[in-house]
């Protein structure tokens, strides 16, 4: 046979490894020879993740060049259309619709504004690729579980691929932690009955903009000789005013992570989600 | 969204009096934040404490408070527990008051496993008097009455109390107040002694003294300087020029909850003796 490329993408801590993890043991359980070479350096930040497999009678580069690819298994919209490239015409683009800002999208934090790519299912069909879109993330949550849409998503994909269940079944319980083994071989089965997502035309659905408030009480802080909010915001939200208390300078900055109301000692600092109203 | 803790303040009180860049009300708001997360009711909470800087963040919460005598706070919250069973008691202490005067009261609490939540601050400093060293100061550290770095071993509270036969043992940071106050949660919900040593920092006397900066500087070195990562980590000041640690400022404390078990209370066990009117 041919070596098959496969490569799985996501964003960190998707579950892009454990997921060709378990494709590469599916392979190993068949007695295919298998590569498989991973990109993983950002991925505890929530960047882009890819791992390459490649799998057949005889393996010899575990790398996987652009147009080669037969199946790309995208757990996340935006990487689908990073390494969309990487198939060959023809080609199998299996993607979970969940949309994940990454953090260069994410300058505008407060409104969520971002630019994040619609959703165009036909334009990459009309690239000459075999586009399946599932909702592998909301199947997984019903489930129990948002984690494990990536074996949801594999249980999708399953039923193109040449494993039996029995081999998947095996792979699945050699890589997935014991304790998690039934919810996901359940998680599995759920992906192999999952359907193809109806996407329609310019679908965007951004998360919803969230503005936060950030108060000072300003008789309560003990000012520049503390500095702790003003060094601690990652957002340089607050600044001393010029009674040297701290002072929301800059308020549409704040995302809300409330270090500061965490680490103000004199409880002088608290962090409002404002609600907006009709 | 991390609630407004507040209204557990005595906010006429407010601004507390410690000093700018103190770390104490840092754990202070994670052990209030802890109370209002497991519903704990104002007037069922009664805060204990003794003397010292900790100490007097007994005066700022709204609850049942008693500001004791120097290193007292636990043997009145073992009366107080013993007479009022119904109060979930918190003790507030330092590491002068918990470690040192009151280090006997420390203990026998523990021995006893009275049904008490012990929180002791340990700035490795005492702070209220003028910076000098506590028995928590590591050795080779600078303060007011060892100016050429401390000459003594420290003692490591958390083993003292597991050694005395406290059930729940946990040491935290003020730089990870989520962490802490998961743990304090925890040890709110123990029935039995908890102790939980919070490393906070004393940016007036050993931060000056030991030129660690001031409170944030203090906060994000809290890692550095006590972790076991902490040689690693460590400010390069206190690196060697062949890239080692110099002896005896190596501290290497353990974090986390390092001990738990599970032993008759103290209060239980006097009050089944009194029910059975002293009958065996």
């Amino acid at each position: 046979m041919q070596t098959r490329n496969v490569l799985v993408v996501g964003v960190g801590g998707q579950g892009v490894l454990l997921a060709s993890n378990v494709l590469a043991a599916a392979c190993l359980a068949r007695g295919y020879d298998v590569k498989k070479s991973e990109v993983k350096g950002m991925a505890q930040r929530g960047g882009a993740v890819v791992s390459f497999v490649r799998y057949g009678e005889r393996v010899h580069s575990p790398l996987v060049e652009r147009g080669r690819a037969d199946l790309v298994l995208s757990l996340e919209w935006a990487e689908a259309l990073r390494w969309a490239a990487y198939l060959r015409p023809g080609g199998v683009l299996a993607v979970d619709l969940v949309r994940i800002l990454p953090p260069a999208a994410q300058l505008d934090h407060r409104t969520w504004q971002a630019s994040y790519p619609a959703v165009e299912v036909e334009r990459l069909r009309q690239a000459g690729w075999d586009v399946r879109p599932y909702e592998a993330s909301r199947c997984a949550a019903e489930l129990g579980d948002g984690r494990m849409a990536n074996v949801v998503l594999l249980g999708a994909v399953s039923r193109e691929l040449e494993f039996t269940v029995e081999e998947w079944e095996q792979a699945l319980r050699e890589v997935v932690p014991e304790q998690v083994v039934e919810a996901n071989l359940r998680a599995f089965h759920a992906g192999r009955e999952l359907p193809l997502a109806s996407v329609s035309p310019g679908d965007v659905r951004r998360p919803a903009a969230r503005t936060f408030r950030v108060e000072v009480t300003a008789s309560w802080c003990k000012g520049r000789s503390c500095g702790i909010c003003v060094r601690v915001c990652p957002e340089e939200v607050l600044a001393f005013g010029p009674d040297d208390r701290a002072t929301a300078a800059s308020p549409d900055r704040c995302t809300g992570c409330q270090l500061c109301q965490l680490l103000c000692p004199d409880f002088a600092v608290v962090v409002r989600e404002e609600v907006a109203v009709g | 969204m991390i609630p407004d803790v507040r209204g557990y303040l005595r906010e006429n009180r407010m601004p507390h009096i410690l000093c700018p860049g103190c770390g104490h009300g840092i754990v202070l708001g994670a052990l209030l934040r802890a109370v209002h997360a497991l519903g704990i009711p104002q007037d069922r909470l009664a805060v204990v404490a003794g003397i010292g800087c900790s100490s007097r963040l007994a005066g700022y919460v709204d609850a049942c408070t008693l500001h004791t005598t120097h290193g007292r706070a636990l043997a009145f919250a073992a009366g107080l527990k013993l007479a009022r069973p119904e109060l979930v008691v918190i003790v507030l202490t330092g590491d002068g008051d918990g470690l040192s005067i009151g280090g006997n009261h420390l203990i026998h609490a523990a021995r006893r496993n009275v049904d008490l939540t012990c929180i002791l601050f340990n700035n490795a400093v005492y702070g209220m008097t003028g910076g000098q060293v506590a028995p928590t100061t590591q050795p080779g550290w600078v303060a007011s009455t060892a100016p050429y770095g401390h000459p003594e071993p420290a003692f490591d509270g958390c083993a003292l109390v597991q050694g005395a036969g406290g059930t729940f043992v946990a040491r935290s940071m003020a730089y990870d107040p989520r962490g802490l106050q998961a743990i304090l949660t925890e040890a709110l919900e123990h029935r039995g002694f908890s102790y939980v040593e919070v490393l906070t920092d004393c940016p007036v006397y050993f931060g000056r003294y030991n030129r660690l900066g001031e409170g944030p500087e203090l906060l994000w070195s809290q890692k550095a300087r006590f972790g076991e990562v902490g040689q690693m980590l460590r400010d390069k000041r206190f690196v060697t020029p062949d890239g080692t640690a110099p002896a005896g400022r190596v501290e290497g404390l353990r974090f986390g909850i390092l001990h738990r078990a599970e032993r008759p209370e103290f209060t239980h066990v006097c009050w089944s003796q009194v029910r059975r009117g002293g009958d065996p």
